[in-house]
């Protein structure tokens, strides 16, 4: 069964379903014990009739009146026309029988002098109507002549079919008015109950990237709301930061941007102003595909970056040796940290399952800025360690401490703890995001940690 | 024999045509695919560089066509895309291309390219390199230079072994990443201007008579004379 879509129609069916059948249920029962109770009164009116022909058969002449005039004998018991009584004698001859309906109804067998309403017994008329029917012992006359004989009364009730049936109707009608009436205040209490919800609606529909700032009452939603207010409002504030982040980033690109092309445009023009020597002219060309080569190296950082925010770099993964790894990119440094009297030393092991090419860009990435920022003459250690299943390589220097409020905030795009320095060595500050973007690629992470002048950058891979 | 550049945008399609003149190569330009298919099969054109993106006739029909038709089936195709995505350069391998470069890329490393796509130029795969009055010795990995010996680390001599093997070309610092290193990324410069540094140290230094020299903006070469 398909449920429909709408809240309202939904929750009054299923209220209006409960009501209907808690109805019908008490109808039931309500039913049941007015007929139980009808018919117990029944069947105490019945053995009464019984007890009341017994008291006349037991009197003085009784069965000289029998015989001789059954009519008043008839008159004097019957008094309404469903009355059935049949008189038998102890060898089953009818010594009387009152039945003015004509009714054929069965004889129980005789209960004794005094019948409970267990002995009473079900019987239908010939229009199918509830009869009900007990027999009993009785003395005929008085004193020392008397006889037993068998009393049968039966009654044939016609007019409790016909009663039974309205109020059944009436509790059928009573139980579908009040289902009715659940429905139509069930819709009309969800509606209102449902207000707050198309506030929040409302509100919701508000919201533009101008108008992040814009938040929903919690306080003042219903209690079953406040979580998804809550939440939307949590989102609001997730969104308004990454928002802001973009935005800001937008603006750190432009001006990345910015400073090179304002040098290629200005350098160009003050050179083509005057006539220059060629090697003037060379040398201009090759400062501007230096600046050139800057913006290159940025566009194919964003580039990357974009693809690996969207998942689209495909990831060849394969088991390496960690240290292995370490060893070729120190080695690729060698040359510069020799120029800095820096020492490079790899250590641990363990296995580590990457995609080749972009763990060395992420280690390379880690060890240019560890060269660039590593005291003269210190140690700069390449470290792989596997535990557990995990393999973690780390990266650390020792340098002018990185103040820790700056430490959150290495991996962003284009963030410098120290904005004088970077520039002039041709880093596009987008490094450790690309290291950042790779760990995330390979469901890893990557993090830093300072202590004191020694700073450690790591590459948490995950299980294999 | 040609180098036939199929190229729209008018800039690219200049600098290419000019560059390649200037390094020795006889080029045909063509502004778009229609032209360039007929060229292809007019004239004697010995590879092909065929942007991707271009009016009319894209790079990839041009491609085909090239393929299907025996008489310039078998010319070298080396295509230039600025999408860098795996699905580009996938098709064209497989529409038969031999080599691609995505924009932007340094002119050496096209020209690089080419020549190993001619199998033309000077790539010695000699057992005894001999430049200048220095001798590289391959097999037993021993340079001399002067007639005294030289010792190199390993990484050093793998530098000067591709510097030497392409002398008088001018290698890309990407390219000698990629080569000496295996490191596929636009790196820092530096790491490679420090390498070099440190093995002009020992090569070129003790000697009136340099080597290796910059080509600042483009890379470095090896050669007996900073020649043009």
């Amino acid at each position: 069964m398909v449920l429909p879509r709408s809240l309202t129609l939904r929750v009054t069916l299923v209220f209006t379903l409960i009501v209907a059948l808690a109805a019908s249920a008490l109808g039931i029962y309500l039913y049941r014990a007015f007929v139980d109770e009808i018919v117990r009164r029944d069947d105490i009116q019945l053995l009464g009739k019984l007890r009341q022909v017994q008291v006349l058969l037991g009197r003085p002449g009784a069965a000289e009146l029998l015989r001789t005039q059954a009519d008043v004998f008839r008159d004097t018991m019957s008094g309404q026309e469903n009355s059935l009584v049949r008189i038998l004698a102890a060898d089953g001859r009818l010594l009387a029988d009152i039945n003015a309906l004509g009714e054929d109804y069965p004889v129980p067998p005789s209960a004794g002098a005094a019948p409970g309403t267990a002995a009473i017994v079900t019987w239908s008329t010939r229009r199918g109507e509830p009869g009900r029917v007990v027999a009993g012992s009785a003395r005929l006359g008085a004193g020392e002549m008397t006889t037993a004989v068998t009393v049968v009364v039966a009654r044939a009730y016609a007019e409790r079919s016909a009663m039974f049936a309205g109020y059944r109707r009436q509790i059928a009608g009573a139980a579908a008015v009040s289902a009715l009436l659940a429905a139509i205040l069930a819709a009309l209490m969800l509606r209102r109950g449902l207000l707050p919800l198309r506030g929040m609606a409302a509100h919701a529909a508000l919201v533009r990237p101008g108008t992040l700032a814009h938040r929903l009452d919690a306080a003042g939603a219903p209690s079953e709301l406040q979580p998804l207010a809550e939440a939307i409002n949590a989102m609001l504030d997730r969104l308004q930061a990454g928002y802001a982040r973009l935005s800001g980033f937008s603006a750190d690109l432009a001006h990345e941007f910015r400073t090179p092309v304002a040098n290629l445009l200005g350098q160009s023009q003050v050179m083509l102003a005057q006539a220059r020597s060629v090697a003037d002219y060379e040398a201009l060309t090759a400062s501007n595909i230096e600046e050139l080569e800057r913006l290159a190296r940025m566009i194919d950082s964003m580039l990357f970056l974009a693809r690996a925010e969207q998942d689209e770099v495909k990831l060849q993964r394969r088991p390496l040796a960690a240290l292995d790894e370490l060893r070729k990119v120190a080695d690729f440094y060698d040359g510069m940290a020799q120029e800095r009297a820096l020492a490079l030393a790899c250590t641990g092991g363990g296995t580590v399952l990457a995609d080749p090419a972009l763990l060395r860009r992420a280690l390379a990435n880690l060890l240019s800025n560890a060269v660039r920022h590593a005291d003269e003459g210190s140690t700069i250690v390449l470290h792989a360690e596997e535990r557990g299943g995990r393999t973690a390589l780390s990266v650390s220097n020792v340098g002018p401490a990185v103040a820790a409020p700056h430490l959150a905030h290495l991996f962003d795009r284009f963030y410098r703890a120290d904005s004088a320095r970077s520039e002039a060595e041709g880093s596009t500050g987008l490094g450790l995001s690309i290291v950042s973007a790779i760990m995330a690629l390979h469901g890893g992470e990557s993090g830093v940690a300072a202590d004191g002048a020694r700073i450690t950058f790591t590459l948490r891979f995950p299980a294999i | 024999m040609a180098i036939l550049v199929i190229e729209d945008e008018p800039k690219t399609g200049d600098y290419l045509q000019r560059g390649l003149s200037e390094s020795g190569f006889a080029v045909r330009l063509a502004r778009n695919g229609r032209d360039g298919l007929f060229i292809a099969r007019e004239e004697e054109i010995e590879l092909v560089v065929l942007d991707v993106m271009l009016p009319r006739m894209d790079g990839w029909q041009v491609l085909e066509a090239l393929r299907a038709d025996p008489a310039t089936e078998g010319i070298p195709v080396l295509f230039l895309t600025a999408r860098d995505e795996v699905e580009d350069r996938v098709r064209g391998l497989e529409l038969g291309a031999d080599d691609y470069l995505v924009k932007p890329f340094a002119f050496v490393e096209l020209l690089a390219r080419i020549r190993t796509l001619l199998r033309r130029g000077p790539v010695r795969e000699d057992e005894l390199i001999r430049i200048g009055d220095m001798e590289i010795d391959v097999l037993r990995r021993r340079v001399r230079r002067g007639g005294l010996p030289i010792t190199l680390t390993a990484q050093e001599f793998a530098l000067l072994h591709l510097l030497a093997r392409r002398q008088g070309q001018v290698l890309s610092r990407s390219l000698i990443a990629s080569q000496v290193w295996d490191m596929n990324f636009d790196s820092d410069t530096n790491v490679i201007d420090a390498a070099v540094r440190r093995l002009r140290r020992k090569i070129d230094d003790p000697f009136p008579d340099k080597l290796i020299h910059t080509r600042r903006g483009m890379g470095y070469v090896c050669d007996t004379e900073a020649v043009r």
